[in-house]
């Protein structure tokens, strides 16, 4: 019983997800899902072989490494016998694959009281959130600013917007990191208030990240939403609406907004998908102990199995927010039929 | 590019439909007899021709009506009209001759001064203003006449550094664009062309990518095969390893594009008439498909160089790329940002030229969209 409360988030997830994929069954049919599913196990098997195949032939000795000072012979034949690497590379791939059918990702090869699981376990959640609260207030401020560029097309107001909005969305938003660092060391010497510049886990230390974070999306959402309702407002069905005397909020809302929303839909479920690989360089910068950095960290100490277990998680969670983008697609637009 | 028809004041009137639009005698005559009234937004129902045309008018250059431009010409035009767009070009291209030609005279420019930890060795401006130099009797200079930009921790010289750092993006891009446009426009016009197994492969391969997103992809390979790689091409076989991991992961993505538009290339009655005079399919492919494509990929391509540019920074910057003491503008902010407090310049500089340097590729890439494929954006 315990152990069934421990895991209780994610027998929830599970049940989520489980629950989502008998829903799209419904929604879109069985054959397109057993399509989808039948190509995430391709992916999965592709990326993890091209992960297993750099790693394999990477230099560096993961054994050698995690035993350092008390490395003996007969230590590293007995770990490297825990580990399946006394067997030959195929033999370990295959290996590989029949635990992944069991869910098992392994043991890490920097720590082996921890499992692969437990790492992801406490790495994606901060990723997650970080990456999905920005995604949000990206998503908020962005769209409804598109959308008045758009109505406003070819004034003033939208050029400002659209030249701003292409330096956010060009800029990397890691170059901005240095010059907020340099107003908190200045703020800090001044004895006045200000945030932190490295950490996680209090409002002040996730505030910035998650602003800097959500500049880039912030700009994509406006560019997106403004290419996609100047089309709209171009159809007839607008015009009609118009000519018949709706106000101009339905007008926007109900008709043009609805129908510009696809392809912002389109770029949401991946960005949504890849928050579990978090943030490379705002997470080293900031200090954030985010599964970025640790995938880094791991990349760095050879520590495959929880480079693959990463990769793995990525291909997953693509996957399911591709279907669940199809599912939202014909819940907006019921004239698609996805085939 | 932005044709304004009537003032902007009407024409933001007219969107939100506060006052009934002002129709111009054109629109005027057409809602007499001719067909459906126009709506003004961003003059919607013209052809690239005739807005070309008009567009001409209004800058008063030579008006090409009745002469055929050819579409490369046309969208040269337009680039060429593009205010903006012609600035950050010349801006890019500005960037890159100065890093090439810098260095050049840079390494002549400054006095013979004595240095070295006793200050007694003598050096000259083509060692210390080399950007392998290091000097421990000058680290964490301020910038003054002898080191324009200052020096970092261990005496190097900054202007040097990132000067070579701006070659190291911009060959990185090259060589990532070469790859990407060969691989892309040969198998993608293939895979349109033929389909069958090609065709799958690519689809297999794209969801592959697109899971496996680009930037992982290249840490991976620059962390596991980086010393291989190094040790049979020496410094620049990182360089070599990054590009050809950057490229690997990008170019299905230009070959989906190119697919598409192959698909539709081949359904055209040009294809067909040349099939009838008896072209053989290589003929067909190189010399009707292959040209027709040109628009589609350098916008691509364009669009991606910023990209590339951006991956190879955060690459160096987490230490996987460029290695001491070669420079990389990522490697340069990345061994300097963790003394920012004291030494704010070493990351504000590099930060700095890496920003101007985005900037200037996205938008000109944006420049180049909006000319050669018009049609895209509004």
């Amino acid at each position: 019983m315990d152990q069934i409360l421990s895991n209780l988030p994610g027998l929830i997830l599970a049940a989520l997800i489980v629950a989502f994929l008998v829903y799209t069954g419904f929604r879109l049919g069985p054959r397109f899902l057993v399509r989808r599913v039948a190509g995430l196990v391709f992916v999965i098997f592709g990326v993890s072989l091209i992960t297993f195949i750099l790693g394999f032939f990477a230099p560096g000795d993961a054994v050698v490494n995690q035993l350092g000072v008390h490395y003996t012979k007969a230590g590293a034949r007995a770990l490297r016998h825990l580990y399946g690497l006394d067997q030959p590379g195929w033999i370990q791939y295959w290996n590989f694959l029949v635990r992944l059918v069991h869910f098992d990702l392994g043991i890490s090869w920097a720590d082996r009281s921890q499992t692969v699981w437990s790492i992801l376990k406490q790495f994606v959640p901060v990723s997650a959130t970080l990456g999905l609260s920005s995604l949000a207030l990206a998503a908020i401020l962005g769209i409804p600013l598109g959308m008045l560029a758009a109505v406003r097309a070819n004034t003033r107001y939208d050029t400002v917007i659209q030249t701003f909005s292409l330096v956010f969305y060009a800029m990397p938003s890691f170059v901005i990191i240095p010059f907020y660092d340099l107003a908190i060391i200045w703020l800090a010497s001044q004895g006045l208030p200000h945030l932190q510049v490295s950490g996680w886990g209090t409002w002040d230390t996730m505030t910035a990240p998650i602003l800097i974070t959500a500049i880039n999306s912030f700009a994509g959402y406006l560019r997106f939403t403004r290419t996609s309702m100047i089309e709209v407002l171009r159809q007839d069905y607008v015009r009609t609406a118009r000519a018949k005397g709706l106000s101009e909020r339905l007008v926007l809302w109900r008709h043009a907004f609805r129908n510009a929303l696809l392809p912002i839909i389109t770029i949401t479920g991946p960005s949504i998908g890849f928050v579990v690989t978090g943030l490379f360089i705002t997470e080293d910068l900031f200090n954030i102990p985010g599964i970025g950095q640790e995938s880094i960290n791991a990349i760095v100490s050879r520590d495959f199995p929880v480079v693959q277990g990463t990769v793995i998680l990525l291909a997953v969670s693509v996957a399911l927010m591709n279907l669940a983008t199809d599912v939202v697609y014909g819940m907006v637009d019921p004239r698609i039929k996805v085939s | 590019m932005k044709i304004e028809e009537t003032p902007d004041d009407f024409q933001a009137l007219e969107t939100t439909g506060a006052v009934p639009p002002i129709p111009s005698s054109a629109e005027a005559m057409e809602m007499v007899g001719g067909p459906a009234p126009r709506l003004a937004i961003d003059n919607a129902d013209l052809t690239q021709a005739e807005l070309d045309l008009r567009a001409e008018r209004e800058t008063r250059e030579v008006v090409t009506e009745g002469q055929a431009l050819s579409p490369l010409q046309a969208s040269m035009r337009r680039l060429g009209r593009d205010r903006r767009a012609m600035f950050f070009l010349a801006m890019v291209l500005i960037i890159i001759v100065m890093s090439y030609v810098g260095p050049l005279i840079y390494t002549h420019i400054g006095p013979n001064i004595m240095g070295g930890a006793a200050g007694l060795t003598p050096e000259v401006p083509s060692q210390y203003h080399n950007y392998v130099w290091t000097d421990l009797s000058r680290t964490d200079a301020p910038s003054s006449s002898l080191h324009w930009l200052g020096t970092d921790a261990i005496g190097r010289d900054l202007l040097a550094r990132i000067m070579a750092g701006v070659n190291v993006s911009i060959e990185v891009a090259l060589l990532v664009e070469i790859l990407d446009i060969s691989f892309g426009v040969a198998i993608g016009a293939l895979a349109g062309f033929y389909g069958g197994w090609l065709a799958t492969f690519l689809d297999r391969f794209t969801d592959l990518m697109f899971a496996f997103p680009g930037l992982l992809f290249a840490i991976l390979a620059a962390a596991t095969l980086g010393p291989a790689f190094q040790q049979k091409l020496g410094l620049p076989g990182r360089l070599v390893l990054v590009a050809l991991a950057l490229g690997i992961s990008v170019w299905p993505f230009m070959a989906r594009l190119v697919r598409g538009q192959t698909l539709q290339l081949r359904e055209q009655q040009f294809i067909e008439a040349s099939r009838t005079v008896g072209s053989s399919d290589s003929r067909i492919i190189l010399s009707h498909i292959v040209p027709n494509l040109f628009n589609i990929v350098i916008v691509a391509a364009a669009l991606d160089v910023v990209n590339t540019i951006v991956s190879e920074a955060v690459i160096s910057l987490l230490g996987l790329g460029v290695q001491t003491p070669g420079s990389s503008l990522g490697l340069m902010i990345n061994d300097a940002v963790s003394q920012i407090a004291i030494n704010p310049w070493e990351v504000i500089w590099p930060t700095l030229v890496l920003t101007i340097l985005v900037l200037a590729f996205s938008f000109m890439g944006d420049g180049i969209q909006d000319a050669f494929n018009p049609r895209t954006k509004d």
